[in-house]
């Protein structure tokens, strides 16, 4: 089988046994890699209502077959398990040598299972692993733990790991790698802790099978090249993602005091130009000709790696306003091991509960040495502060009580991403359906909802370019396994990745393949959900309800006056169930399922729920 | 007529500022503001006033706020 290396390593923790599997060709071709294996594997192997930080859990790592292929940026993974979050599948993907060591080790896929008795590092090596005493260094933050692991094996290994944030099992608690990457926001780190496992690390060194090698280096070197030439000309990477902080500051897109405000005056000092300014080093991704990550010294002289959703959440959400002192979250959010995103809605939904009465609390917006204070005690679950806000905005608000959810800013438990859709329908509305809660990795469309369309539409036209880019976003770069940054912001055609997945399978697929594998991967990742929520509707798809609330609108600027309305937003979610042949609760029916392979996964749901024809 | 010509991400290393009040003859469209700041005419873009988005051929008004941005995609 090209392009697969067709084995499978799974390994438990409880026996500290392994054992390497096979998996057929009709396997690789249904689900491709990366998210669409860690879907399948999770769905046919997690019985529904197991304790997401119990042993039962399964961590999964997963490739794809360009993933480690030098190719326009193929150093990615995609990390995956049930969420302790969110309560069903969850994942992400980070840039990783892991993907490339695991690749060389023959594996295109990881599963963890057990938990170990005591902290654990895996050491894998082509065919050997080892379960190595991590007592050493649990309790360290993953900068220090990287050390460790760099003086034991040298920095050309592929490794991921867990910080305190995991250990303690905080509910957005990532995996990270290299210096700044980080994966897995609906905890994929706290199932990493739950199972003891503070690292992975990876050693490969066999060739990864490919169809047709020599054209593969040949197109995958000089499109590498391309890329950075690209990247050159248009000079995306000297701001990198942090550029459009000062565009959502224009159009009244900026989170500003948890999402209450769309912009502010004051944004404009931790914009991209001033990121850059403050600029120290810059770091990337394994197999990147565009590298984003934007790297300052924070207030308390560590390297901080920033890009635009970390920058936005932790400096001007909370009213912070100041590089170093953003940073310095940011830094400490990486050390921890806690997702930059959900930490800065929980940080900014705390201090507006305080703010509003529903609980008492000594916390105010801008207050960065408190935040940081909290953000160590929430990474400990030190106290009954730290325990709650361990446990995301979610269940901080259901907690609270007096109507604090409304305010809680997430979609089925997981914390929106960076962009304010008080008066963005389209993105609200790809924030709402996002496969996993409230990701901005799937479908991000504010450009075009405001350049191609009129904002207050809530037309058909919308719900179709959601689709478009989940097809894309959260299918295609998440099942073959690379960046989307090379197509998303430098323009580099789509179609080279059908290209690239043909010269190392030999298969000759294109784009319309690619997008029936995406559907199948949606379409699963919703009976995931179905099967742990049985009583699930489309309310679950609703986002925060304070984008409706006519008292939270802006008082000047581009959309004073304005906020979501729900009857057009749920008329919108219709159109979205319709293109995709879900139906009213947002589930595929029995012939979308049908249609895309899946009776014996839809007869895997039924004993559960009901599905509709 | 005056107006404040806001410029955003890696545009502003072609017009070698960020912000700026210009003085514009009347009548000067989106699209001439554009060339007269220094950006390629076929440079992909999105371009605002008061935080709505224009057309090239759309007139530019005394006072108004124009922010000229690459087309961002969210990350």
């Amino acid at each position: 089988m090209n392009g697969w290396t067709g084995n499978i390593l799974r390994v438990n923790l409880s026996a500290k046994s392994f054992k390497k599997e096979t998996f057929t060709e009709e396997f690789a071709q249904k689900w491709v890699g990366g998210r669409g294996f860690a879907v399948k594997t999770l769905y046919d192997e997690l019985k529904p209502g197991i304790d997401p930080l119990g042993p039962e859990n399964k961590l999964i790592v997963a490739l794809g077959p360009i993933s480690g292929i030098p190719a326009p940026n193929t150093g990615k993974a995609v990390v995956a398990a049930k969420s302790p979050l969110t309560g069903f599948y969850g994942d992400g993907n980070l840039g990783t040598r892991a993907a490339e060591h695991l690749r060389k080790a023959g594996y295109d896929m990881l599963i963890v299972e057990g938990a170990a008795d005591r902290p654990t590092m895996l050491y894998i090596e082509d065919d050997k692993v080892e379960f190595i005493p991590a007592d050493e260094v649990w309790g360290k933050g993953t900068f220090a733990c990287n050390e460790w692991i760099y003086a034991k094996y040298g920095k050309g290994v592929g490794v991921l790991n867990i910080g305190q944030g995991g250990e303690n099992l905080n509910r957005v608690a990532v995996i990270r790698s290299l210096e700044g990457r980080a994966g897995g926001r609906p905890g994929i780190g706290a199932v990493m802790g739950s199972k003891k496992l503070k690292a992975i690390v990876v050693k490969g060194t066999r060739p990864i099978p490919q169809a047709d090698p020599a054209g593969m280096k040949a197109a995958g070197f000089g499109d590498l090249r391309k890329v950075g030439q690209i990247d050159k000309e248009t000079g995306w990477s000297i701001q990198s993602t942090t550029g459009v902080l000062p565009f959502c500051n224009e159009v009244g897109g900026l989170p500003v005091r948890n999402f209450r405000k769309t912009h502010h005056p004051l944004a404009w000092q931790v914009d991209g130009e001033r990121c850059n300014n403050a600029r120290i080093a810059t770091y990337g991704c394994p197999t990147c000709t565009m590298r984003c990550g934007v790297t300052v010294r924070d207030a308390e002289g560590h390297e901080s790696e920033l890009d635009y959703e970390n920058v936005a959440l932790l400096g001007p959400n909370l009213e912070i306003f100041d590089i170093p002192q953003m940073a310095s979250l940011n830094y400490l959010c990486d050390d921890y091991g806690l997702d930059t995103m959900s930490t800065g809605c929980i940080l900014s939904f705390y201090a507006d509960a305080i703010d509003h009465g529903a609980v008492a609390g000594d916390f105010k917006f801008g207050d960065a040495e408190r935040a940081k204070e909290l953000l160590r005690m929430a990474a400990h679950r030190e106290g009954k502060i730290g325990n709650l806000l361990a446990e995301g905005s979610l269940r901080m608000a259901r907690e609270f009580g007096h109507g604090s959810e409304a305010y809680a800013m997430q979609v089925k438990g997981l914390e929106v991403a960076a962009y304010n859709c008080k008066f963005i329908p389209g993105q609200a509305l790809a924030f709402g359906v996002a496969a996993i809660g409230a990701h901005h990795r799937e479908a991000w469309i504010i450009t075009f909802e405001i350049r191609n369309t009129t904002r207050e539409s809530y037309g058909p036209e919308k719900a179709a370019k959601v689709i478009e880019l989940q097809r894309i976003r959260g299918g295609l770069f998440e099942f073959i396994v690379s960046c989307r940054f090379p197509w998303i912001e430098n323009g580099w055609p789509l179609e080279n990745y059908p290209k690239y997945f043909n010269l190392a399978t030999g298969l000759n697929w294109g784009l319309e393949d690619m997008w029936t594998v995406a559907d199948r991967i949606y379409s699963m990742i919703k009976l995931h959900f179905l099967r742990e929520f049985p009583k699930a509707s489309r309310e679950d798809d609703y986002p925060p309800r304070v984008w409706f609330d006519p008292a939270n609108a802006d008082t000047e600027g581009p959309i004073a006056g304005k906020v979501l309305e729900l009857d057009k937003y749920d008329g919108l979610l219709q159109h979205y169930y319709d293109q995709r042949g879900y139906d009213r609760r947002g589930i595929p029916t029995k012939a979308t399922l049908l249609s895309l392979g899946l009776q014996a996964e839809a007869a895997a749901v039924e004993p559960y729920a009901t599905l509709s024809d | 007529m005056k107006v404040l010509v806001k410029v955003i991400g890696p545009l502003i290393y072609k017009t070698g500022f960020s912000e700026k009040d210009l003085d514009l003859p009347p009548r000067t469209t989106v699209a001439e503001l554009v060339t007269i700041i220094g950006i390629p005419a076929d440079r992909p873009r999105i371009t605002t006033r008061n935080g709505k988005a224009v057309l090239p051929e759309d007139e530019i008004e005394e006072g108004d706020k124009i922010a000229v941005s690459p087309i961002y995609s969210g990350g």
